[in-house]
């Protein structure tokens, strides 16, 4: 990335068009702007209006901020998010790490590994909620169908609120450790081997030598992968509207689910879209940091 | 020797965690909704083609697979275009207030940041527009979250290509545009194709906005349409299954057909 200056100078200076770069990159901006950019700015002021039927009745100023500060299920919602991201990517980073540590060493077979992996991440994210509802349902679930062959009860997993919770992090679990994975190997074959392999030569143990030169090594990608994961874990809607749709009672129902629900089930447009712009300019603050990382990462 | 053993347990574990879901989903694709929910076969008995055809003849699944087609081409050809266009202006120009180096990091933001908090203004826009239920108003929406990843993805990958390769073809005659054509675009083509490719796969794949924004089968994209099939009490397993494979199908092969190229957009960037 160093060698950017020198020769964009020479092209400056030598050459025509000054407009030139910014015809290009009008259509580009245009279309963020109007799609992306002024709807956001809008979610801000609509986030000050009583809606009714669809349409701004009449502007309320900040009530709808404070009324969530009060609101029961929006705490509830956003206390289940904060458990369901931190739980999720908490194991997605160890068994990402584990496996990457795993696989770093051995080349056969790992080819295929790294392609049956790919799967969980591509496959679309409804269908990987209907893959966890064929096998939690208790009427025609694998769990089910597996109990009973052992001679068991069929489980009850969806209606029981603590399991359906846990069966939602196994479900981000199993799309997402993929993605964990295949960063922290690209971050592992990319170290240099020499600290490692003085320490093994001192008799440092294998674990040591993981605590004392690969974990301190592989930390600016393992920072980049948790927070670019636990923004995107945030986000997380597609399959929990197919899993459990929030449920039972409100186990499972993330912030996205709540604000969704408000605005399209409960008609309230104001009130939802206060609620996105808060949890918005959270996500926006790990954005910003995330950015940050990514660049070092880049230039390192 | 343990070794040995104890890679190769690691890899079946592995592969069984990863595959074993899936198979479930696939098997009982092709089971009756009888044989789903009383006779309990771990392997299908009897297996069935029935609940694919009848998607596609009783439910909407082709008009659902040609939304889906057309939406995400339209879509992810015009955001390459225009990414692209915008991605050189920033990689190869000293812009104003330093926008070159300013402007991709805050695209980048934007596409970091989970598209549902603009849900609902997005939904305002697209209602006042008069696009709701269109593939129009779908290809507005995945355009402009495409072009923000393209940008960021294809402003790196020019930057990879030599600068002096644009400006002997520029002393030899070339304008700035024909240069850009003839020498960056073909350099830039494996970057310009792992692009596509993760915005094929993220637009294909789009839930959210198709479910508030399309309603009937003329604009549903597939993901959309699979979840009208999912119902709170009484769930049609089989058809479900069979949505869910078909639904999936298309992209993971697809995915698998061009894995080489995922990585780096899997992880924006960050792994090269």
């Amino acid at each position: 990335m160093t060698f950017g200056r020198a020769p964009r100078e020479r092209l400056q200076g030598a050459q025509l068009d000054r407009a030139l770069p910014y015809f290009l990159l009008a259509p580009a901006v245009l279309v963020v702007l109007a799609v992306l950019v002024y709807p956001f700015v809008d979610g801000i002021q609509a986030s000050t209006q009583f809606y009714r039927f669809g349409r701004p009745i009449k502007s309320v100023g900040l009530e709808n901020y404070t009324d969530l500060w009060s609101d029961p299920q929006f705490r509830n919602a956003l206390w289940v998010t904060v458990k369901f991201v931190t739980l999720a990517v908490a194991l997605e980073t160890v068994l990402g790490l584990a496996l990457a540590l795993f696989c770093a060493r051995e080349l056969r077979g790992i080819r295929f590994v790294r392609t049956t992996l790919i799967v969980p991440m591509v496959i679309t994210p409804v269908v990987v909620g209907i893959v966890f509802r064929l096998i939690y349902a208790t009427d025609a679930g694998m769990l089910t169908t597996v109990s009973e062959k052992l001679g068991g009860e069929p489980v009850q997993i969806l209606s029981n609120p603590t399991k359906a919770f846990l069966g939602l992090v196994l479900l981000d679990v199993w799309e997402w450790t993929p993605l964990m994975f295949l960063i922290l190997l690209a971050g592992i074959q990319s170290l240099p081997v020499e600290p490692s392999e003085a320490a093994r030569v001192d008799g440092a143990g294998s674990w040591r030598t993981f605590l004392d030169h690969t974990l301190p090594m592989l930390r600016p990608v393992l920072a980049v992968a948790i927070v670019l994961r636990t923004i995107d874990a945030f986000g997380t809607f597609d399959q929990v509207f197919v899993l459990t749709r929030g449920g039972p009672g409100e186990a499972t129902r993330l912030v996205s689910l709540y604000g969704y629900d408000t605005a399209f089930k409960f008609q309230q447009v104001g009130y939802a879209a206060a609620m996105f712009v808060t949890v918005g300019l959270i996500i926006l603050a790990f954005a910003l940091a995330a950015v940050r990382m990514l660049r070092r990462v880049e230039t390192a | 020797m343990t070794a040995r053993v104890a890679r190769w347990t690691g890899i079946v574990l592995i592969l069984a965690v990863v595959l074993i879901p899936i198979y479930w989903m696939v098997a009982s694709s092709v089971k009756s909704n009888k044989e789903i929910t009383q006779d309990n076969t771990l392997v299908p008995h009897s297996p069935t083609l029935q609940n694919y055809s009848n998607l596609f003849a009783e439910k909407d699944f082709g008009a659902y697979l040609t939304n889906s087609i057309v939406v995400t081409s339209v879509s992810v050809f015009v955001s390459l275009v225009l990414g692209s266009l915008g991605a050189y202006a920033i990689a190869r120009f000293r812009l104003v207030f330093r926008l070159e180096r300013r402007l991709g990091l805050a695209l980048l933001t934007m596409r970091i940041v989970p598209a549902v908090v603009i849900l609902i203004p997005v939904y305002l826009l697209i209602l006042e527009l008069d696009l709701l239920d269109t593939w129009l108003g779908l290809i507005v929406i995945y355009t402009a979250i495409n072009v923000t990843f393209v940008v960021w993805m294809m402003e790196s990958f020019f930057r990879e290509i030599p600068v002096d390769l644009e400006e002997a073809a520029m002393v030899d005659g070339d304008t700035r545009l024909s240069a850009f054509r003839r020498i960056v675009v073909p350099l830039a083509a494996p970057g310009l194709v792992a692009t596509a490719i993760f915005a094929i796969i993220v637009t294909y794949n789009e839930f959210l906005f198709a479910l508030v924004i399309t309603a009937t089968p003329d604009s549903m994209t597939m993901p959309r349409g699979t979840a009208t099939l999912i119902g709170r009490i009484d769930t049609d397993w089989a058809s479900m299954s069979a949505a869910g494979v078909l639904g999936a199908l298309p992209i993971v092969i697809f995915a698998l057909f061009v894995q080489r190229h995922l990585v780096r957009g899997l992880t924006l960037g960050a792994v090269k």
